[in-house]
């Protein structure tokens, strides 16, 4: 079960119909370095056009660019990064940051472990967890570039990293994924149910162990660029079943989280979820989880 | 752990500055300073941690661009050059005695500089090969680039 037809048709079936889809380049600001610098001046100077991104905080479209946005001086000096506007989205859910532990999975190459010491403005710690090494490097150098002083990285598969003895605050799960047509142009030709349905299994496995590094009352932030319900929808309400979950309301950019998958009645607090149809941005798909206290 | 080789480069620049050894943390040679938040957070396997320093490598010291920062915000000896200078610098040219808009330091010959460019910005470090004042050839090299923030795409490649 793979091809176009298969997978146009079932989103036929939740509601969407197939567009051809062409992104638009996207940076975040990173606040914390450049604070007074004037930076969308000096970046027009440079022949970078900007224009805000209006569901985004830090975000802004790359109308137009004489040179590239990712060899700029401002770029090296880490006052900016590029990053995908739904993937911007993530990382600006979570409630109260600052000061707190955070763990991010699967965290390299760093947009969003940047995003998120950004938001902290270096305070409170993160961990970062990936297991490739050559993505490691990738990740501290995006760190050191962005001037992050906060974060420990970890060579680790996120399904142990309940050996690292710490319990977090927040957790941002932005689960390895089968992605998307819109940003990879051989998606249809390259990805079957069976990869989907692979992808969902590892997604349950790192929102378990994730659930065991989580306090009481702490929140994670599930997210991927897949646009298949068995690794959103379908994995959300596996978790608020058997991982002692709630899906809390989200505020951002998206359509309402799909609560009737291919007939099958799923928690009615799905709707909280955001799902993000390619179109102005790549397809994704959010979701806030608390969990709950033992109290309750 | 020997913390002098971060000493001894903070030196070169004509200023001192003191690391707290409860914070420092090493991994394979590589230096990293935490916080008294972030250290608890921190185990043996650690792949990197908070403020990378830089690295030794057979007993020369390698910095990093967050310790030129640090550098940066004490009166360490440095150049400030003009945009285009700054912007070939940054590609990994060396920089000419008339590039430079102003002289922070003595700018002796055989010491390190810090290069910003005319925002104030620590853009990395050079090696004076020639006296920055007082000479007749404006077209010379004086600085030979050393380390760049260009060396963030160079190591991608």
């Amino acid at each position: 079960m793979s091809g176009r037809e298969f997978f146009t048709s079932r989103y036929e079936q939740l509601g969407w119909q197939y567009q051809e889809v062409t992104l638009k380049q996207a940076i975040r600001i990173n606040n914390n370095n450049s604070k007074g610098k004037k930076l969308i001046a000096r970046l027009a100077d440079l022949g970078v056009h900007l224009h805000k991104i209006s569901f985004l905080d830090s975000g802004y479209w790359v109308l137009d660019s004489k040179v590239s946005a990712g060899a700029t001086a401002e770029y090296l000096l880490g006052m900016y990064s590029i990053q995908e506007a739904a993937a911007q989205i993530p990382v600006s859910v979570f409630t109260h940051l600052k000061g707190k532990k955070v763990l991010d999975v699967s965290a390299a190459p760093g947009g969003k472990t940047v995003h998120l010491a950004d938001l902290m403005e270096n305070l409170g710690g993160i961990v970062a967890l990936d297991v490739d090494k050559w993505r490691l490097n990738a990740l501290v150098n995006h760190l050191e570039r962005c001037r992050v002083s906060n974060t420990v990285v970890y060579m680790l598969d996120a399904r142990q990293a309940s050996t690292l003895d710490i319990k977090f605050d927040r957790i941002l799960v932005d689960a390895p994924c089968s992605g998307n047509f819109a940003a990879d142009k051989n998606w249809f030709a390259n990805r079957t149910l069976k990869d989907v349905e692979r992808n969902a299994g590892l997604q349950r496995e790192l929102l378990t162990e994730a659930s065991n590094c989580l306090i009481d009352d702490g929140e994670i932030v599930y997210s991927t660029c897949s646009l298949e319900p068995e690794e959103n929808e379908l994995n959300m309400d596996w978790a608020i079943k058997n991982l002692n979950f709630q899906i809390e309301e989200i505020y951002c950019n998206g359509e309402k989280g799909l609560t009737n998958i291919f007939g099958k009645q799923l928690d009615p607090s799905i709707k909280r979820c955001k799902r993000l149809w390619p179109g102005e941005t790549q397809g994704f798909f959010v979701c806030k989880l608390k969990k709950r206290s033992l109290q309750q | 752990m020997n913390t002098r080789a971060i000493t001894d480069f903070a030196s070169q620049f004509g200023v001192q500055i003191a690391v707290n050894l409860d914070l420092m943390v090493e991994s394979a040679e590589r230096f990293y300073l935490v916080n008294f938040a972030l250290k608890p957070l921190v185990r043996p396997t650690f792949f990197s941690a908070g403020v990378f320093l830089g690295k030794a490598k057979e007993g020369k010291f390698f910095p990093s661009f967050n310790l030129l920062g640090m550098l940066a915000k004490k009166e360490a000896n440095r150049i400030i050059l003009d945009k285009k200078a700054a912007w070939l610098f940054i590609c990994g040219r060396d920089i000419l005695r008339k590039s430079i808009v102003r002289v922070q330091g003595p700018g002796k010959k055989d010491t390190n500089t810090l290069v910003f460019n005319e925002f104030g910005e620590c853009l990395g470090f050079g090696r004076i090969v020639e006296k920055l004042r007082d000479s007749a050839n404006d077209n010379g090299i004086v600085v030979r680039n050393v380390l760049d923030i260009g060396d963030f795409l160079r190591r991608e490649r």
